[in-house]
């Protein structure tokens, strides 16, 4: 167990770089763009108000109360978002193949610790699962000091006061990553790190069987996505819809669990006995 | 130490003639200390088991001697010593005597002919 | 001692082992000679577990390799296993993190045997100095089997003569090594035991010493004999 945790301090490490330049340019970007969005808009409402003596409430009409809402459309908030989700996504892929390619192949020194194998795949899951929730976390303290920063440059009779919930149940997207209740917390995240699983170990049967591997991967992945919607496949195709929410909701739990147990036990096998460097 | 080894002659054996080599001609003492065998395996880049093998058989022949827990050392057996000297010579002998016999030299003049040469060399 | 047993090893249609048994026994040196491409990575890797081998068996000390087994057997591959950034002393702090076999007053004898420095990086290293990282790390395991593919292959002369140095000394003394190589020359008088490859099988195995002793034929003679015969 002590090398499984030294693994996830290792991999956290080896990405750490790449980590803080990510999180550095959402936070500039997102500061950044807030005070340029908050300016914008009240230098607008200047020339409308004052240059073009347009009533407060013509003005209000029609370009709207400046809040957190309309900054977070913005290409300032989503473009860093945007960024790290198509990194961490990448990473999901390089966290495996970094340690095959290259000169230093370090595949073979994880391959040859003295440790269970499972516990460098179960290290690779854990780094992925702990930089999704580290992004999640700075932007969630990253709300609060830019609603700060709009307050502070937009005049109160300007702008619509949002708190952190309501900010984030009025973006499509936030709503995803930081949902309102624990449940859909768990359903989101859950669903998204099943889905780690099954590419981590379609990727170990590319690993393990090269081409051919690759269309094992695939016959995988694709009977893994089948077994959790089954449920909503009947419905879908058989209109056969017996279950109650909660029941449904169960079912796929228990289904999200068997699947995940099926990706582990086929990467224990591929990583002990067919894996290859 | 640098001894040049043949690859055909087992290294073991190449070594006991090294030692008997340097006891003859008196650059290694009677009663003198000898080398580890990992030292020795090391300063002629041996193997240390092929190193072992020629103490080992060394140590049979009566040119070294191991007193208790005490590094091996050169025998001082006055005996032992004259014999290697003696086998020494008399395989150099043998071998000049069974080369020179081809070109078949009359003894006279080959003994002249060596005197000069073995001086000559001595010299330089 | 490492017992091979019956090894075959197919890459597509193309067999690379057929049929592969040896020995290797603890405290000797024991050589797989080949020419390039006979398959010599393939068997080490398969002792090591690092590819799947499609039928034989492989034995160290009477077990099957586990987990365990690397505790007790480490692999040196041709190219370094560790990553290019770190410096020398971090991939000395990784060893010694995951391994219990890690020594670490042998590792530092080892830098000081090989001159290098703790503070550089691996990627800055020269080809030869690369190589001695290599076998520090694998060195500096107090393991009773090590598996070397080609130490000297690529490098120049003097790393070269370091490293031969190596097997002569208290660093390899009572341990299993078997040695990968296509070039016998240096280290004909450093080895036990030679394995001849090709074609996927074992050609011949024999102890150099006694060879020389009863035969009086040299590594490369053998050689010359069974690949020509």
């Amino acid at each position: 167990m002590r090398s499984y945790f030294k693994l996830v301090n290792f991999e956290l490490g080896r990405f750490m770089k790449i980590y803080l330049v990510l999180i550095g340019i959402t936070i500039i970007s997102q500061i950044a763009g807030v005070i340029v969005k908050s300016r914008g808009y009240l230098s607008e409402a200047n020339q409308a108000i004052i240059v073009n003596s347009m009533p407060k409430e013509q003005f209000l009409e029609q370009f709207g109360q400046m809040s957190m809402g309309t900054f977070t459309q913005s290409i300032w908030f989503m473009g860093p978002i945007a960024l790290c989700i198509a990194a961490l996504i990448f990473y999901c892929f390089f966290i495996w193949y970094r340690d095959w390619f290259g000169k230093n192949t370090f595949i073979y020194r994880l391959l040859m610790l003295p440790t269970a194998r499972l516990h460098v795949f179960l290290a690779k899951v854990t780094t992925i699962f702990l930089l999704v929730i580290g992004l999640v976390s700075i932007q969630l303290i990253l709300l609060p000091i830019e609603s700060m920063i709009l307050k502070f440059i937009v005049p109160i009779d300007l702008r619509a006061d949002l708190g952190i919930m309501e900010i984030i149940s009025n973006s499509r997207y936030l709503f995803v990553l930081v949902p309102d209740s624990f449940i859909q917390f768990i359903i989101n995240y859950g669903i998204g790190f099943m889905v780690v699983f099954i590419i981590f170990t379609a990727i170990l049967f590319e690993r393990s069987f090269r081409l051919k591997g690759i269309l094992l991967g695939i016959v995988y992945s694709v009977l893994s996505i089948i077994v959790f919607i089954f449920p909503l496949l009947l419905e879908i195709f058989f209109g056969v819809n017996y279950l109650y929410p909660t029941e449904l909701f169960v079912t796929e739990v228990i289904l999200a669990i068997i699947v995940i147990c099926a990706a582990i036990w086929t990467s224990n096998y591929l990583i002990n006995k067919k894996v290859t460097v | 130490m640098k001894v040049s080894f043949n690859k055909r002659e087992p290294v073991y054996v190449q070594v006991v003639q090294h030692f008997k080599e340097q006891i003859a001609t008196g650059n290694f003492e009677p009663g003198q200390e000898i080398p580890s065998r990992r030292e020795l395996a090391n300063q002629l880049k041996i193997n240390p088991n092929t190193a072992q093998r020629s103490y080992k058989e060394m140590e049979e022949e009566g040119l070294i001697y191991t007193e208790g827990n005490s590094p091996s050392k050169i025998t001082s057996d006055e005996k032992v010593i004259k014999a290697v000297r003696e086998e020494l010579i008399s395989q150099a002998v043998d071998s000049f005597v069974t080369s020179i016999r081809k070109v078949n030299v009359p003894i006279d003049e080959l003994i002249g002919l060596i005197k000069e040469k073995y001086t000559e060399n001595a010299n330089e | 001692m490492i017992e091979v047993k019956d090894l075959t090893k197919r890459f597509g249609r193309k067999k690379v082992l057929n049929g592969v048994s040896f020995t290797a026994e603890k405290g000797q040196i024991t050589c797989i000679i080949g020419i390039n491409g006979v398959g010599k990575t393939t068997i080490l890797n398969g002792i090591m577990n690092l590819t799947p081998m499609n039928s034989g068996l492989i034995l160290i000390d009477g077990k099957k390799v586990s987990k365990e087994s690397y505790e007790k057997i480490t692999f040196i591959p041709d190219a370094i296993t560790m990553l290019p950034q770190m410096t020398i002393r971090e991939a000395m702090q990784f060893m010694q993190d995951f391994y219990n076999s890690w020594n670490e007053e042998r590792a530092n004898e080892l830098l000081g045997f090989f001159k290098l420095k703790q503070e550089e990086r691996i990627s800055n290293l020269s080809k030869g100095n690369t190589a001695k990282v290599n076998l520090l790390l694998g060195l500096a395991l107090d393991v009773d089997y090590l598996l070397m593919d080609e130490p000297f292959s690529g490098i120049d002369i003097f790393s070269r003569e370091q490293i031969a140095d190596v097997f002569t000394s208290h660093l390899v003394e009572d341990r299993g090594v078997i040695i990968t190589t296509h070039e016998i020359n240096d280290i004909e008088h450093l080895i036990d035991k030679v394995v001849l490859l090709d074609n996927g099988v074992v050609l011949k195995e024999f102890n150099a010493e006694e060879m020389r002793a009863s035969e009086g034929k040299s590594v490369i003679d053998v050689m010359r004999e069974v690949y020509k015969g």
